[in-house]
């Protein structure tokens, strides 16, 4: 029944809707001839009717208002013929005070007539009526569903008359409310939808009155002066009365930009005979007008950004801003709240929980602002400003809302040139990046309102005093901020896209678009080849565009100077037959080969050139566009950050040239895009001032730690009007500053629309976690230091300890930060190394002697030596060649020193007793310390030198003579194929000896072993080479040091399938990002990083996609040192999202936190 | 702190399978602590006599020599009135290739082989350079009177 009763007044409405469309039509639809709707009104409604008809006289008189019941199933039966059944008689009825009480009683809003869009204009009027199925406000088309519709009524207590006498009106009587012709008052505003321009200008002409206080009454921000008489005409259109001033000064203007009518209007009271000035009491009903919800011709598509410049208002923004207080006013006045205001949406519970996180967020502690130095692009330091913060968990609520809509998303194949098999969410990603780029429908819906928008919900309109509480709620949006009213729910994305799409052309050439794939914490997802199946779906070069300068005008200004640059360009080189077609990739140094690896594994020979632009010998980028024909590989240029940002400033400094910056790309792919995330530095300066029609920034993490991070993304990709630092910063960074859970909405409404993050752990529609991998078992071995490594640590140690707490006292630890920091540098590589914190010639006595790399002996050499220095004793030489014999046999001789089976056996070469390595090492130690004689702890014997001792390596029981082949170098098959002799030259460490035993042990089980090894310190990577090489292990080495081809060979080289083991040894800093170590599964972790995130990250090498078999990871950490400190500094919650010691300003000063971080390391345990 | 495995090593084997005349038993409380006796060697002064020791192995241990001193009174010119013994293994010329058992018998050895040359208690050592029947005859009454039980 309802929706019956919808169509009925959908009907009407309809009808009077058409009338205003009409630029000139009048509000006065009795002019029309054959208007239908007039007349089903009148049945139910007669105060509706009565005021669609309001202009002219001959006012409808209809008493009794026909039972809904029947008015809807004329109407729904044929409208043609309800509507003329009704029409003529009802004209003459006047509605009666009964059911005029303007107080609302019935929803009004929905009916089905289009509003007049493209296809509103002149169709007959009831077809289009008929036509939509349901009556929806909610639909997504921009069609209102309805004329008018109701939106509250106020009463006006202080409306006065203008003229004096009886008969003019009674209380309960319709009244109708006008205007003067706006032609002389706002000629100057272009009002779109001119509605409700008084059609009868005859009648309602009355003198004016001109009151001091109207005009003082002028919207305060209008500058130019304007009337805003609003006339109250009696049903036969005699002006009898004005509203006053403080309601006119806003009716006026609504009424002006067609935005509102009144009908069905009433005088609640009057004296009985009316006298200029007197005071009337009247109740307006306020109906909006469904041309109301048309975008503004211009506003819609005016980037709210221009708010923010003080310049020159156009005529549009005032008319914008007119509407905007205007209709703040009306809401008021009718008492209209907004349901929700840009809310998160789902379900209650949802909602409610996510509104608490955000409340959580916002009352997040306010930092002191401090400044710091961050690094960003390669090696390049910025300082930033410490604001707020983000904690692991505050980013979880904030991507939460991003990745809501995830699993639905549709999938896509690649095309034929593309190799490789994309997994489903690659699909899916692969899809919704297509479809970001190819400017088609959202491959991801997205539910969002808009962050400015607000929901409003029609009010009932009362219907015979009777609401009627089944109707369904119908909500309308408007926009506090522009001004706009839209019945479309303003989904986030599309709005924001309708900015940037602002001149139709883009329609074909969708500029921007962009998407960050972003996985914080779990990197390895197969970024580098969705992106290269991107590449290869959307090869065609785009079209060249005839101009684009206004695309670049809403650029940020470097591109002015691009612009500059490409014009000489532009004359020198004949002009591109072809718009842009290649794809620049900017990533950190270590991954460029990576990038051209997988972009040449992932494509069918022949379909892409990839090239790495790096290096001195850089070519010309001129002309990788000439030759393009139909069927060239698809060109793909790969370079990094640091080049850019050079390149970027030569261009800058010079008035140079950089080819670089000259290409207009068709797509720029940003890797680790948080490396420019400082909008300030050189780097993100250079990647802002690049070409691209299409933007992508890939990274793990968008908001590295504060909100800021994001906008420097966002000016990257030229998401207007995001990407405008003041407006971000007034619509997202104050606000959160201030605890506005409206930031973090914001926020989560950007990232919905342009943001994919995926997470290895995340699970698909069928509950599947999107990515399986293998299972990871991570270990920490605590380890203890030998008394020789513990001296120098404590002695390291307490001078450290010492010193911080003096500078404590003092208060001084801030001034002395960085002295500090180096103290602990120390500690931190004495608990790896005792030679890394030893003095430069204390280091020589481990240096290797001259022998072969590994420190091999041959026997008979060792023989010939201990016979011919001892020619005397014929039984030490027996003694020694028995020794010898029996080295691959007794293997369980105990040590005499441990009372165990010897690890590593030693001999003491002038009498061939054995010990372990570790027990006679330490022995000879501490008889250097003690002055002793070294001596043979068995016989006495001496002297023992260190590095005399000759280590036994015999391999365990079980290894078959293949893998001795293996893992042999030329010298060993010739010596003998299970022992093999080493002179002990080299120094080991607690730590190095357990990573050795523990390769070892992994040899016995899986003779074809790949491993990696991290640490931060590239000295102690040099030393665990030493190790390496003396068990004739191979290694690869991967450090920063390394230039880019030294890096791939060592990365390709490693993961070379060969029959040995193998060992990659990688600087944590350098190769913890974007390296693919899948052939690899087990992961040693040679020292702490302050944050574990880091540590993650670089296990995470080998813990991605492609790995098979399960992962293990040994962190090795001595016990009671340093190290146990940072593991308890990576607990503590702040440390995780910034490294904790790199909080300090130029000058060395320490912020809090840092400070605190310092007493956990020399705090008492 | 963890006992070394070496030093529970030694401790079983110790009571596993002691050498003759000897016994080393730990204190409960304290694992590098051990009451020791040692049987006066035959053809000694010291026959018959059961002569208590303490054994203590000092943190450093195996690479520093245990602690050890008689607690029986015993008339032997390299054991000092105090029970300390001067013995160079115990010294200068300990090895970590050496242990518990190996010092026991040592001491042992040490009261069948007195050393007046290098001595602890000088006047035992003049004793037994001067008259050493009769040294050996107070060492034996001491034995007698302290060490029988």
């Amino acid at each position: 029944m309802t929706q019956d009763q919808l169509r009925d007044r959908g009907l009407f409405f309809a009808a009077s809707d058409d009338e205003d469309d009409n630029a000139n039509a009048t509000i006065a639809q009795s002019v029309r001839p054959a208007s239908p709707p007039s007349s089903s009104p009148y049945s139910s409604h007669q105060k509706r009717l009565f005021f669609a008809d309001s202009d002219d006289d001959d006012i409808p008189r209809f008493q009794t208002p026909r039972p809904t019941v029947i008015d809807a199933s004329l109407v729904r039966n044929d409208d043609d013929d309800s509507g003329s059944d009704l029409e003529i008689p009802s004209f003459e009825e006047v509605p009666r005070a009964s059911s005029v009480s303007s107080i609302s009683s019935g929803p009004s809003l929905r009916t089905s007539s289009p509003v007049p869009g493209p296809s509103g204009e002149e169709p007959p009027v009831k077809k289009r009526r008929l036509s939509p199925p349901k009556v929806q406000a909610h639909t997504e088309q921009l069609e209102a569903p309805f004329r008018t519709a109701y939106l509250g009524s106020f009463i006006v207590g202080n409306a006065w008359s203008t003229v004096r006498g009886k008969g003019y009106i009674k209380p309960g009587d319709v009244i109708r409310i006008e205007r003067d012709d706006p032609d002389d008052s706002r000629s100057g505003l272009s009002v779109p939808a001119k509605g409700k321009k008084k059609a009868l200008p005859g009648k309602g002409k009355t003198k004016q009155l001109t009151l001091g206080a109207m005009l003082k009454s002028q919207p305060p921000k209008t500058t130019k002066k304007s009337d805003t008489v609003v006339r109250l005409t009696n049903d036969r259109g005699f002006e009898f009365g004005r509203l006053p001033q403080h309601v006119s000064s806003w009716v006026s203007k609504l009424l002006d930009l067609g935005i509102i009518d009144f009908k069905g209007s009433t005088v609640v009271d009057c004296p009985a005979t009316l006298h200029s000035g007197a005071d009337l009491i009247v109740s307006l009903s306020v109906y909006v007008r469904a041309s109301a919800f048309k975008p503004a011709s211009t506003s819609a598509q005016e980037p709210p950004k221009n708010m923010f410049n003080q310049e020159q208002e156009t005529q549009d923004e005032q008319t914008l801003r007119e509407r905007k207080t205007t209709l703040l006013s009306l809401f008021e006045a009718v008492n209209l709240r907004p349901r929700r205001e840009s809310r998160v949406q789902g379900d209650g519970n949802t909602e409610k929980k996510s509104d608490d996180m955000v409340k959580q967020l916002t009352q997040h502690p306010g930092g002191t602002k401090q400044k710091k130095t961050e690094i960003v692009g390669d090696g390049e330091e910025v300082e930033v400003e410490e604001g707020e913060e983000l904690s692991d968990n505050e980013l979880d609520v904030i991507y939460k809302k991003a990745q809501q809509n995830d699993l639905s998303m549709a999938e896509m194949d690649p095309p034929d040139t593309f190799t490789l098999t994309l997994r489903a969410y690659q699909k899916q990603a692969l899809m919704w990046m297509h479809s970001k780029e190819s400017g088609e429908i959202s491959a991801r819906e997205a539910v969002s309102m808009h962050p400015l928008w607000s929901e409003y919900v029609f009010p009932p309109e009362p219907q015979d005093g009777i609401i009627d509480l089944t109707e369904d709620e119908k909500a309308f949006y408007f926009n506090p901020y522009s001004g706009e009213l839209s019945l479309d729910f303003p989904k986030a994305e599309r709005k924001l896209k309708g900015g940037i799409l602002a001149d139709g052309k883009v329609q074909l050439f969708p500029d921007v678009i962009l998407l960050i794939i972003n996985i914080l914490r779990s990197v390895g997802m197969g970024k580098t080849i969705m992106l290269s199946a991107l590449i290869h779906t959307n090869r065609d070069p785009e079209p060249i565009l005839p101009d684009d300068t206004s695309r670049d005008l809403a650029r940020a200004r470097q591109l002015k100077l691009d612009n500059a640059f490409r014009s000489i360009a532009l004359g020198q080189t004949k002009k591109p037959t072809k718009g842009p077609s290649a794809t620049l990739i900017v990533a950190p140094t270590s991954l460029l080969s990576q990038w051209y690896d997988e972009l040449q594994r992932s494509s069918a020979p022949g379909t892409l050139q990839a090239t790495i632009w790096h290096g001195q010998n850089r070519l010309d980028l001129d002309g990788i566009e000439d030759d393009l024909k139909n069927d060239a590989p698809i060109t793909v240029i790969i370079t990094s950050y640091g080049v850019l940002a050079s390149e970027h400033s030569k261009l800058l400094k010079s008035g140079g040239q950089s080819s670089i910056f000259q290409v207009e790309w068709l797509r720029v792919i940003l890797d680790e895009a948080h490396h420019c995330k400082s909008r300030t530095s050189k780097t993100a300066r250079a990647v802002y001032a690049l070409r691209a029609r299409r933007r992508w920034a890939v990274t793990g993490t968008p908001i590295v730690n504060k909100l800021e991070d994001l906008h420097s993304l966002l000016q990257f990709l030229e998401y207007t009007p995001w990407s405008s630092y003041s407006f971000f910063r007034s619509f997202i960074t104050l606000p959160f500053l201030a605890r506005d859970p409206k930031a973090i909405e914001i926020v989560q409404v950007i990232l919905e629309s342009i943001l994919l993050r995926r997470e290895k752990n995340m699970r698909d529609h069928s509950g599947k976690r999107i990515v399986e991998l293998p299972a990871k078992e991570v270990t920490v071995d605590t380890l203890q230091f030998t008394s020789a490594e513990q001296k120098i640590y404590d002695s390291i140690y307490n001078a450290a300890k010492r010193n911080f707490d003096q500078l404590n006292a003092k208060g001084l630890v801030g001034k002395n930060y960085t002295h500090i920091l180096a103290m602990l540098m120390k500690l931190r590589r004495a608990v790896l190394h005792p030679d890394l914190v030893a003095d430069a010639n204390d280091k020589s006595e481990t240096k290797p002697s001259g022998h072969s790399k590994d420190g091999a002996i041959d026997v008979d050499v060792l023989m010939n030596d201990i016979s011919e220095h001892d020619l005397s004793s014929g039984s030490k030489v027996a003694y020694a060649e028995s020794v010898l014999a029996n080295l691959d046999t007794s293997d369980d001789a105990e040590c005499p020193i441990c009372l165990d089976v010897m690890q590593v056996p030693s001999i003491i070469p002038t009498c061939m007793h054995q010990c372990c390595k570790e027990c006679i090492v330490s022995y000879l130690a501490i008889c250097t310390e003690r002055g002793e004689e070294l001596r043979c702890p068995t016989c006495s014997q001496g002297p023992v030198k260190e590095q005399d001792l000759i280590e036994v390596l015999r391999p365990r029981p079980g290894q078959d003579s293949a893998h001795q082949e293996s893992i042999g170098d030329e010298k060993e098959e010739t010596s003998t194929s299970e022992v093999f002799l080493r002179r002990n030259d080299f120094r080991s460490s607690t730590k190095l000896d357990a990573l050795v035993q523990n390769l070892r042990r992994l040899r016995d089980q899986d003779p074809y072993f790949r491993a990696v090894v991290f640490s931060q310190f590239t000295s102690f990577l040099s030393l665990i080479s030493v190790a390496l090489d003396r068990e004739r292990l191979s290694w690869y080495r991967f450090d920063g040091s390394m230039d880019v081809k030294k890096r791939s060979a060592a990365i390709s080289e490693f993961k070379q399938n060969e029959r040995k083991p193998k060992v990659l040894i990688v600087s944590l800093k350098a190769g913890g990002v974007g390296l693919n170590l899948t052939s690899a599964n087990h992961v040693f972790m040679m020292d702490c990083w302050w944050n574990a995130a880091t540590e993650n990250q670089a296990i995470d090498r080998v813990h991605r996609i492609g790995q098979e078999k399960t992962v293990y990871v040994k962190h090795f950490v001595i016990d009671r040192t340093i190290e146990g400190r940072i593991l308890q500094i990576q607990k503590r919650k702040t440390a995780i999202v910034k490294e904790a010691f790199r909080g300090s300003d130029k000058s060395g000063k320490a912020d809090s936190e840092s400070l605190e971080n310092l007493k956990v390391i020399f705090g008492d345990d | 702190m963890a006992l070394p495995k070496r030093i529970m090593k030694e401790t079983e084997r110790l009571v596993a399978d002691p050498a003759p005349g000897i016994t080393a038993a730990p204190h409960g409380d304290n694992l590098r602590y051990f009451d020791v006796t040692i049987q006066g060697p035959d053809g000694s002064p010291f026959q018959q006599g059961v002569f208590r020791l303490e054994l203590f192995l000092p943190e450093e241990y195996p690479m520093s020599p245990p602690k050890v001193r008689f607690l029986t009174k015993i008339y032997h010119p390299n054991i000092d009135k105090l029970g300390r013994i001067c013995l160079d293994i115990l010294k200068d010329k300990w090895s970590p290739a050496l242990q518990i058992r190996t010092v026991l018998l040592s001491i042992q050895a040490l009261l069948s082989a007195p050393n007046p040359d290098d001595p602890l208690a000088t006047d035992v050592a003049k004793h037994y350079k001067e008259d050493e029947k009769d040294a050996q005859r107070v060492s034996r009454e001491w034995t007698e009177k302290y060490a029988s039980n």
